[in-house]
């Protein structure tokens, strides 16, 4: 995909979906300055504080924007994969609690366990538990033909609940004062990169974007993919692509990216299970997978944005008295940017995802 | 010149390092149905695609009934009474008949959709062109040959003063063509134009007036009727001479490759759709079904082919199964997928197409190679993705590909729709030489590698009722479903029709 944006184009009207997501990030930055403005605050007061607070330093920089990206490149490669295959993975969300439930479940009950041994018990825990909080929606759309977009939904919600009762009943700590775990033994957390809170879970995603990227596009299984996504029925009647078992497949290991971000969440971050432990994460993937057209390399990208814009958000509050909410607002905003130039760059042509 | 209904003058456009146009011109009057010939990617739906507004042309001017269009817009091309009929189908598949016909119309429009004017009209229409339709079905049920009824009288409908239609013969059976024909005479006696595109050449000739014939993007020929002749319209075509495909010879048909055992399969509706069928296909034959498109070819296809289960009944089939879909090219292609990633599409999993898990690219670019070659598709290039193929050179590529694979069985559906005359006696030959074991079978098994005389089965499904006759050792019909052979004594066109009588309308 890279090459082909970096071919020159004779005169088609095709533009990559990279391009698609600049168009994008400068409509919504226009219209965020412009609201801003409107509601009386000064937008390149609030700009500058964005950017310093973070990218103000490295420190701050490792330690919050790439810190929030972490669980938006995981959850953004899960959506960006389901929707590669055609299939409309919006439980991201769901799959990540289900994750961050399995991962503490296993810091807690082997606490003795080492350290080898338990990190990655946890996080294969927190992976499987993912793939399996898409078995419903797997099963129901295969079996009965039931659409995954309201199944999913409603799989998120059962997760919130699910967890709002663990921390309240069966889990709660010891102490019993407040709704959340007990912090998971030391040898259940990802080892810090550096001094600040940069834990080893971003390079772990990094790589599996990587991975993903080159999987997609090299694979007999990523072809298959992507076959399946583009045109279910030409895949079927090629005769040679089992379209269920794809689409099988790649719920499954979306649901697994999606758990294995609430794992490292748990193991990096918070040590402990609680509720809204996710500020939406699950969600804002799917604008994550779009912005960055459903390529694993640009989820990189457009998560590290998504991370600037969290991370950015604290310091504008504090700086400028923007409240927290306009950074939603401005969230929002991109994803209908992204919507809207995607109908406008792609209108006239199939939608094309190169490889 | 002045009294022309079209006048196209020097119209040229280029994709990319393609020029599908290169001036171009075309001249049609009033009253006339002007055929538009050429070859496979010669440029024929790219000029009526400028003509309908749908392209901007890097050149040239169009006329219609002597104003001049702007060089892009629909609207425009609409309102000054240019109907289409595509190549390939617009309908929504989720909308009922008759709101397929309401969009982009008057009725359409407004707030409230106008349905009940849109059934009566259509009920008009019906009685007025004796086509049978009805206007609540939904068109996701329909048989391909419906679905091109449909959008004929969706053009109809907007009573355009210049009617374009682009291959509307290759999906409809020998009756609804001579429908389609009474329903064009008809149009160009009140004196408006009928645009016509086509590759039978027999068949345009009975009811064109006038020919312009398109080669390279070029225009090369413009005559009325009477001055012309198919084999020098098939010369003006291609540049070159053409030579009648020899009958294939009966050959002893070799060992049992497939057996389906009172077949039954549902269609898209969760109705019977096939009942049943049973049917052996052996090595070294071609087994001819003819019928009307909608009579459960699509899903005998499929189940003859492995590509769906038999809802009753049993299906014992070989290893490697090829089949060319029914739906018109894209069926078994992916539009955004370029050459290689279309033959991928059937050869990703085999040995010599990958190491380990991984798709070997090259070699996959090689059998793709092989296909474009073999098969003369003319792509605008290496990346080129499939959706900017002529229809003619999608199928051929999806021809190309199945023929490649070197399969045991060969079930395939029409696979002669939508190629230009070399193209198709190429594809007969082919078929012969495959199923005699023969060069071509070699040649075509090249990706695979297969010891020679080891001849696929060939399963031909057809609506021309000749191309059945011609290349089938053994024929059958398919009438609602069911599997009606055909006698030896009885293996013509009427003997073929008689068991087909009243099946028309399914
Ligand atoms: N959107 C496109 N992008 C790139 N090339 C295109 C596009 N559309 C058409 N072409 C090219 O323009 C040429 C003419 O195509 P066109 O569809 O007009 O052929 P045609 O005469 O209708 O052929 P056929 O009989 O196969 O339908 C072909 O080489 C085709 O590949
Ligand atoms: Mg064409």
């Amino acid at each position: 995909m890279i090459r082909q944006l970096l071919r020159p184009r004779l005169r088609s009207r095709r533009i990559g979906p990279l391009a698609a997501g600049v168009v994008a990030l400068l409509a919504a930055t226009l219209l965020a300055a412009a609201g801003l403005a409107l509601a009386g605050y000064d937008p390149a007061a609030a700009g500058r504080a964005l950017v310093s607070g973070a990218f103000g330093s490295w420190e701050r920089f490792a330690s919050i924007t790439l810190v929030r990206a972490t669980p938006l490149i995981l959850t953004g490669l899960a959506v960006a994969l389901a929707f590669r295959a055609g299939v409309w993975n919006i439980g991201a969300e769901g799959q990540l609690y289900a994750g961050a439930v399995a991962a503490v479940w296993v810091g807690l009950t082997f606490p003795g366990a080492p350290a080898w041994l338990l990190l990655p018990g946890a996080m294969a825990a927190a992976a499987v538990a993912g793939g399996l909080w898409t078995l419903v929606p797997v099963g129901l759309k295969l079996r009965a033909g039931v659409g995954e977009v309201i199944t999913t939904i409603l799989m998120n919600f059962v997760a919130i609940h699910t967890v709002a009762w663990l921390v309240h009943g069966p889990l709660q700590e010891a102490r019993g004062v407040f709704p959340q775990t007990d912090p998971v033994a030391l040898a259940a957390r990802l080892p810090r990169l550096g001094s600040g809170r940069l834990h080893a879970g971003f390079p772990v995603a990094v790589v599996l974007a990587g991975a993903l990227w080159w999987l997609l596009r090299h694979s007999a299984w990523g072809f298959r993919v992507r076959a399946v996504g583009a045109s279910i029925r030409a895949a079927a009647v090629s005769g040679r692509i089992h379209t269920g078992r794809v689409v099988l497949g790649a719920f499954l290991l979306s649901g697994m990216l999606a758990g294995l971000a609430g794992g490292v969440e748990v193991a990096g971050v918070t040590f402990a299970l609680y509720e809204n432990l996710s500020p939406g994460y699950g969600y804002t993937a799917i604008a994550v997978a779009l912005l960055a057209g459903l390529n694993p390399l640009a989820v990189l990208l457009a998560a590290g944005f998504f991370g600037v814009l969290q991370a950015g958000a604290a310091a504008m509050q504090r700086d400028v008295g923007v409240p927290a909410v306009w950074v939603s607002a401005i969230e929002a905003l991109v994803i209908l940017a992204v919507v809207a130039a995607d109908r406008f760059l792609r209108r006239g042509m199939a939608g094309k995802g190169g490889g | 010149m002045g009294g022309a209904a079209v006048e196209m003058r020097s119209v040229s456009k280029r994709f990319g390092s393609v020029e599908a146009l290169a001036d171009a011109n075309l001249s049609a009057r009033p009253g006339e149905v002007h055929a538009l010939l050429g070859e496979n990617g010669a440029g024929k739906t790219t000029l009526m695609r400028v003509l309908c507004g749908m392209l901007r042309p890097d050149g040239g001017e169009v006329l219609v009934e002597g104003r001049r269009l702007p060089p892009e817009g629909t609207r425009a091309a609409a309102a000054a009474g240019v109907g289409m009929v595509h190549q390939h189908f617009t309908l929504v598949p989720s909308l009922t008949v008759a709101e397929n016909v309401a969009l982009g119309t008057r009725e359409g429009g407004g707030f409230r959709l106008a349905l009940e004017r849109v059934h009566e009209r259509l009920t008009e229409l019906e009685q007025v062109t004796g086509l049978p339709v009805d206007p609540g079905a939904a068109v996701a049920g329909l048989s391909v040959g419906a679905k091109q009824r449909v959008e004929i009288l969706k053009a109809l409908y907007r009573d355009p003063r210049v009617l374009v239609l682009d291959e509307p013969t290759t999906v409809l059976g020998p009756q609804e063509v001579d429908w389609l024909f009474g329903v064009l005479r008809s149009l160009v006696e009140e004196a408006r134009t009928v645009l016509l595109i086509g590759h039978k050449l027999d068949e345009i000739l009975r009811v064109a007036d006038r020919v312009t014939v398109l080669r390279r993007g070029r225009t090369v020929l413009a005559e009325g009727r009477e001055a012309v002749d198919a084999p020098g319209l098939a010369r003006a075509m291609i540049g070159r001479e053409t030579t009648p495909a020899a009958r294939p010879a009966r050959v002893e048909a070799g060992e049992r490759v497939a057996r389906l055992k009172a077949v039954g399969a549902l269609g898209e509706d969760g109705r019977t759709a096939v009942r049943d069928v049973t049917l052996e296909v052996h090595r070294g034959e071609i087994v001819g079904i003819g019928g009307v498109e909608g009579n459960g070819q699509r899903e005998l296809a499929l189940v003859l082919s492995g590509r769906r289960r038999p809802a009753a009944g049993s299906a014992d089939l070989p290893a490697t199964v090829s089949l060319i879909p029914q739906d018109r090219g894209a069926g078994g292609l992916v539009a955004g997928f370029d050459l290689a990633e279309n033959t991928a599409l059937a050869f990703h999993d085999d040995d010599a197409h990958r190491r380990g898990p991984l798709i070997d690219w090259a070699a996959m670019r090689g059998t793709a190679h092989e296909i474009v070659t073999g098969f003369d598709v003319r792509a605008p290039g290496w990346r080129a993705t499939a959706q900017s193929l002529s229809g003619g050179n999608r199928q051929k590529l999806l021809v190309g590909r199945e023929l490649a694979r070197a399969p045991d069985l060969l079930v395939a559906e029409n696979p002669m729709r939508g190629l230009d005359i070399a193209a198709a006696a190429f594809l007969r030959a082919k078929l012969v030489e495959l199923k005699g074991g023969g060069p071509g079978a070699e040649e075509a098994g090249g990706a695979g590698g297969r010891p020679a005389g080891a001849a696929p089965g060939i399963v031909l499904f057809s609506t021309d009722l000749d191309e059945v006759l011609d290349l089938a050792d053994r024929v059958f019909v398919l009438v609602r479903g069911q599997l009606i052979a055909v006698p030896e004594a009885e293996r013509n066109p009427a003997g073929m029709g008689r068991p087909m009588f009243g099946s028309e309308q399914a």
